[in-house]
């Protein structure tokens, strides 16, 4: 991770939130990730209109960059599957199908957050995106820890139009985990409530994945 | 599950005149609670899933979480006899067939969860007729997609309008339906998640739409 706190944290509010997070062993990661701070120009992300807003709370610009991050991440993923070429039918058009959702996700997020947009991390997928039987295992995990992390966020997430723009991504990431599922041979909707995770515990399966350099 | 919700609207009665008044300006209200009434439902039952006007809806609420919990629950309860009935009707094999039997129990645990967060304010199951759609695949498919879709749409426009504390039980139950949407979607040849976006619908635009298929009996 090549993020310098100071690129980032123009207003001090990630050192701040840093701080208050301290207690959290998680806090290392996060302010390494740059999943913590920011402030918000406003939302004009999509085209579509119930993103339009502003927020200001330091807890909503922290909730929307660490969607944004895992967006990032899930956009990155699709996007080097595409171009690496190796998947073939159906998987090769839900790669691109679901990879123009995620980086739709990724621009409506980053225009939400104006300068106070994390940046891009650098990934390396460990050969994930080249094979088809990895890929379809690693996307699976991908979407269903998505839908758990929206899940999460939601009830925290203090602005009404900001939280209508999870609530609409949150299905998605859905529909995008039930259509892997299905394409894999096992249940797309596998139980009848779906769990939410907690940050800290999707952010410990993200650096399990090693995906974020 | 999620953590049991429980809204402790066991005092119905006033509420229930107030949202009679309210309702009673809807000409779509009317129809419909006769409907429900006259398929055996309490009163309650019409009254709570009325063409209520969006503003007649204020700020998150107790009381407004338990209008919208008896909007879903009529959702669930529609969702569900559809799958027990298209699972029973015997037209259905193959994929179809576990899409229907699983969605169909999700659905019921949906019911048995709105009910028991709702206590003896849940407004009583209506009769259905399902217009010969769960006795031939190639409707129920169909009817399936729209019923998915629909209530996918349904949770995410009631979703900012809950109190925030209720809003993970909504979280957790509305992401199975989107599952069960894209599942069906895949199974019918149609693209599972066709939107980067999924959209929000009213309760009027969904009461209107449940209205237009003539399933509630």
């Amino acid at each position: 991770m090549s993020l310098d706190l100071e690129t980032l944290d123009a207003d001090g509010a990630l050192r701040e939130t840093a701080a208050a997070a301290s207690g959290d062993t998680r806090a290392a990661f996060l302010a390494k990730a740059g999943l913590l701070g920011g402030g918000l120009a406003g939302l004009a992300a999509l085209g579509a209109p119930e993103f339009a807003g502003a927020a200001s709370r330091k807890g909503d610009i922290a909730i929307l960059n660490y969607a944004l991050t895992l967006e990032y991440l899930e956009a990155a993923f699709y996007t080097e599957a595409e171009r690496k070429g190796a998947l073939r039918g159906e998987l090769a058009s839900f790669a691109i199908v679901v990879g123009g959702h995620e980086r739709a996700h990724v621009k409506g997020l980053k225009a939400a957050l104006g300068r106070k947009a994390v940046k891009k991390p650098t990934f390396d997928f460990q050969g994930t995106t080249e094979d088809a039987a990895k890929f379809a295992a690693t996307a699976q995990a991908l979407e269903d820890t998505g839908v758990s992390a929206y899940a999460g966020q939601a009830p925290r997430v203090k602005n009404d139009d900001i939280l209508r723009a999870a609530l609409a991504i949150h299905t998605v990431e859905a529909r995008h985990a039930s259509w892997i599922r299905d394409y894999n041979g096992v249940a797309p909707a596998p139980a009848g409530f779906d769990k939410p995770r907690t940050k800290k515990q999707v952010l410990a399966i993200v650096a399990s994945t090693g995906f974020i350099v | 599950m999620p953590e049991p919700l429980t809204l402790e609207m066991n005092d119905p009665e006033g509420s229930l005149r107030e949202t009679l008044d309210e309702d009673g300006r809807s000409t779509r209200a009317q129809v419909l609670r006769r409907a429900v009434i006259g398929g055996g439902s309490i009163a309650a039952g019409g009254l709570l899933i009325g063409g209520l006007p969006e503003l007649a809806l204020g700020r998150p609420s107790k009381r407004q979480d338990g209008k919208i919990l008896n909007f879903a629950l009529l959702l669930e309860y529609l969702e569900s006899e559809f799958y027990v009935q298209a699972v029973a009707g015997g037209a259905l094999s193959g994929e179809l067939l576990t899409f229907a039997t699983t969605v169909r129990d999700h659905e019921l645990a949906h019911v048995d969860y709105l009910k028991q967060a709702l206590g003896g304010a849940a407004i009583a199951r209506p009769a259905f007729d399902f217009k010969g759609t769960t006795t031939d695949a190639t409707k129920f498919t169909a009817t399936a997609i729209v019923l998915e879709d629909t209530g996918v749409a349904a949770y995410n426009g009631q979703g900012p309008r809950l109190r925030r504390k209720t809003l993970p039980a909504a979280a957790s139950v509305v992401s199975v339906e989107a599952r069960h949407a894209a599942w069906i979607r895949h199974i019918a040849g149609k693209r599972p998640a066709p939107a980067p976006l999924d959209p929000a619908k009213s309760r009027k635009q969904v009461t209107d739409a449940v209205a237009a298929t003539g399933f509630i009996a």
